[in-house]
């Protein structure tokens, strides 16, 4: 009984990582329009930006805020360039070859910038675990559940109750609508994409601590993120994140339960 | 007595275009000889094989990208599959290489035929994504039956792999396999682009509903095409490991399919030996400039990215475009 209460939370905790990931690539989905395959490419470099600045003596707290801002400057950076310019196109295989084509180089340039071995990050959390009515939850994986859960939230209630949120439910209903009634569609998209890539990041520099960083991370991430958002309907931001607990809790479940080595079966990772 | 000359005219054309096809052939075929006849260094012949047999693989990619019109991220799993099954034929069961090479040919269109009925109800990146995660499935099912496939360490240590009497150990020998089949491909697959079927490829990819609407079978169409890219895949597969001497569960890495992609795109998906056009540069070009691996894919990936805002056909448009643009003087002339 207690190993499937531990297993339980062990898989709810994997799940509010997974959810912040596959908000992201909802939000993109549902108001860009776009399967964006670059997704596991800002999760690493939320990463890596979370390992430089903390290498630098920043605390790890203060980083994590510092390298979503490093996500946003580079997924603006990236709209800006390359997405405005390749969405245009009537086929739905350009932005998926462009999206896909970008991780790439993303990925590429992390490996040559800083190899391809991973890398450690410490939290100042470290190895301290939280006891709970017989359940241990490790510092840093509560800290990433209740980051999540704060994250979410605030996405939500953005979404909900300001002017701009419901700007963005609008485009994403119906663009053009949207369009007639005189919000800036372009602009809107471009703000979705840069609060989805700066999910990503997030998530990034949340989970950095505990798995380690390397340049090919974002491949497992994008995997779990996409089977995710399918399983929640595309473009659907709560079943986004119900799809992502189901996951986690399954994925926790097969593993205690059933096979270590077979897991990653489940998330296709 | 107009529409009579117009198609003595017609037919002078097209046995003028079969001649200059012949020629294009012959000149292919003396290509390739002179190629290995006139390179003796080993690593170079090599290399120029492994091409042909990854060009097989771009092939394959584009019977899909070119041909229906979806993204076939999964398609390294055909590849594996080709190479698991080279590599467990001779290293595991004993059986000659043509043997092996067969079955995994086989065994290939069999497993299209049953991920096709599943994932080909998917379009766009729908298809995509579930094809991607199918390669992780065989991934993870590589690693762990060790008894099969050797686990993560894979298989190795095979005996001498020889085609009839050519040792494919040998450079030259491994070079004019691989080319000669890659030609053997190429002039399938023009048949099969002009063949109806061809045609239906091409009305389902440019507009499903009205291909539909017009009689053509979409389902069937994406199956049997999905299903006729697979062995070439395989065989590519099952091509490379001569060169790679090694079957690890690597090889179903998106990052093979990627390479294969990038080979399409850089070629151009529309022509049938586009792909190939693109394999000789992605492999040669970094070759030659001494490239890192990382450089190579950086570099390519912008490149892709540059082709697809500036140019969606590939580097095929843009001469496509220019010849359009020198032939449009005398077209004007020919009419008034």
């Amino acid at each position: 009984m207690e190993l499937l209460v531990q297993t339980l939370v062990n898989g709810l905790v994997l799940g509010a990582g997974y959810a912040v990931i596959a908000v992201g690539l909802t939000l993109i989905f549902g108001i860009v329009g776009i399967a964006n395959f670059a997704h596991g490419a800002f999760f690493a470099i939320g990463g890596y930006a979370c390992y430089l600045l903390t290498m630098r003596g920043v605390n790890y707290f203060v980083a994590i805020p510092l390298s979503v801002m490093v996500v946003v400057l580079i997924g603006a950076l990236t709209e800006w360039i390359v997405m405005r310019r390749s969405l245009h196109g009537d086929s739905h295989t350009g932005s998926l070859i462009v999206t896909f084509a970008l991780g790439q180089a993303i990925v590429a340039a992390l490996i040559l910038i800083f190899g391809p071995d991973p890398l450690p990050v410490t939290s100042p959390l470290g190895q301290s675990t939280l006891r709970f009515v017989g359940i241990f939850v490790t510092s840093q994986r509560a800290f990433i559940l209740v980051c999540s859960i704060l994250v979410l939230a605030a996405l939500g209630l953005w979404l909900r109750r300001s002017v701009k949120g419901q700007q963005v439910i609008a485009v994403a209903q119906n663009p053009r609508g949207a369009l007639y009634s005189g919000i800036n569609v372009p602009w809107i998209r471009a703000l979705a994409f840069i609060l989805g890539v700066a999910a990503a990041g997030l998530a990034g520099a949340l989970l950095a601590p505990i798995s380690t960083i390397y340049p090919t991370m974002g491949y497992g991430a994008l995997i779990v993120g996409f089977t995710v958002v399918i399983l929640g309907g595309m473009g659907s931001i709560p079943g986004a994140m119900l799809g992502a607990l189901l996951i986690g809790v399954a994925n926790a479940l097969f593993e205690t339960f059933v096979s270590v080595s077979w897991t990653p079966l489940w998330v296709g990772d | 007595m107009v529409a009579k000359r117009q198609l003595s005219a017609m037919d002078k054309r097209i046995s003028g275009q079969r001649a200059l096809e012949a020629f294009y052939c012959a000149c292919a075929a003396g290509g390739i000889a002179a190629f290995g006849l006139a390179f003796t260094d080993p690593f170079v012949v090599t290399l120029a094989g492994y091409t042909c047999a990854f060009a097989l693989f771009a092939l394959s990619i584009n019977i899909i990208l070119g041909g229906v019109g979806e993204v076939p991220l999964g398609q390294c799993l055909f590849f594996g599959i080709g190479s698991y099954g080279a590599a467990i034929g001779i290293g595991k069961l004993g059986l000659s290489f043509e043997v092996a090479v067969v079955a995994a040919l086989v065994f290939a269109a069999v497993c299209a035929a049953i991920i096709g009925v599943i994932t080909l109800r998917l379009t766009g990146a729908y298809f995509s994504i579930v094809s991607w995660g199918l390669t992780g499935v065989a991934m993870v099912a590589a690693a762990n039956l060790d008894h099969i496939t050797g686990g993560p360490l894979g298989l190795f240590g095979f005996p001498p792999i020889t085609v009839g009497p050519l040792q494919l150990g040998n450079p030259q020998a491994y070079f004019f396999v691989t080319a000669a089949i890659l030609l053997v491909s190429i002039l399938f697959l023009v048949a099969v682009r002009r063949s109806p079927f061809g045609a239906a490829m091409d009305s389902v990819r440019q507009n499903p509903h009205l291909a539909r609407a017009v009689g053509v079978d979409v389902a069937r169409i994406r199956q049997k095409a999905f299903m006729l890219s697979a062995p070439f895949a395989a065989l590519a597969g099952a091509l490379s490991v001569p060169y790679t001497q090694i079957v690890t569960p690597d090889v179903f890495n998106v990052a093979n399919t990627v390479d294969g992609l990038l080979m399409v795109l850089l070629g151009g998906a529309r022509l049938v030996i586009g792909p190939v056009i693109g394999a000789a540069m992605f492999t040669l070009v970094p070759q030659i400039m001494n490239l890192d691996p990382n450089v190579k894919i950086l570099a390519f990936s912008s490149m892709i990215i540059l082709i697809m805002m500036l140019a969606p056909g590939g580097l095929h448009q843009i001469g496509v475009t220019l010849r359009d643009r020198l032939a449009r003087k005398k077209d004007a002339d020919y009419t008034r």
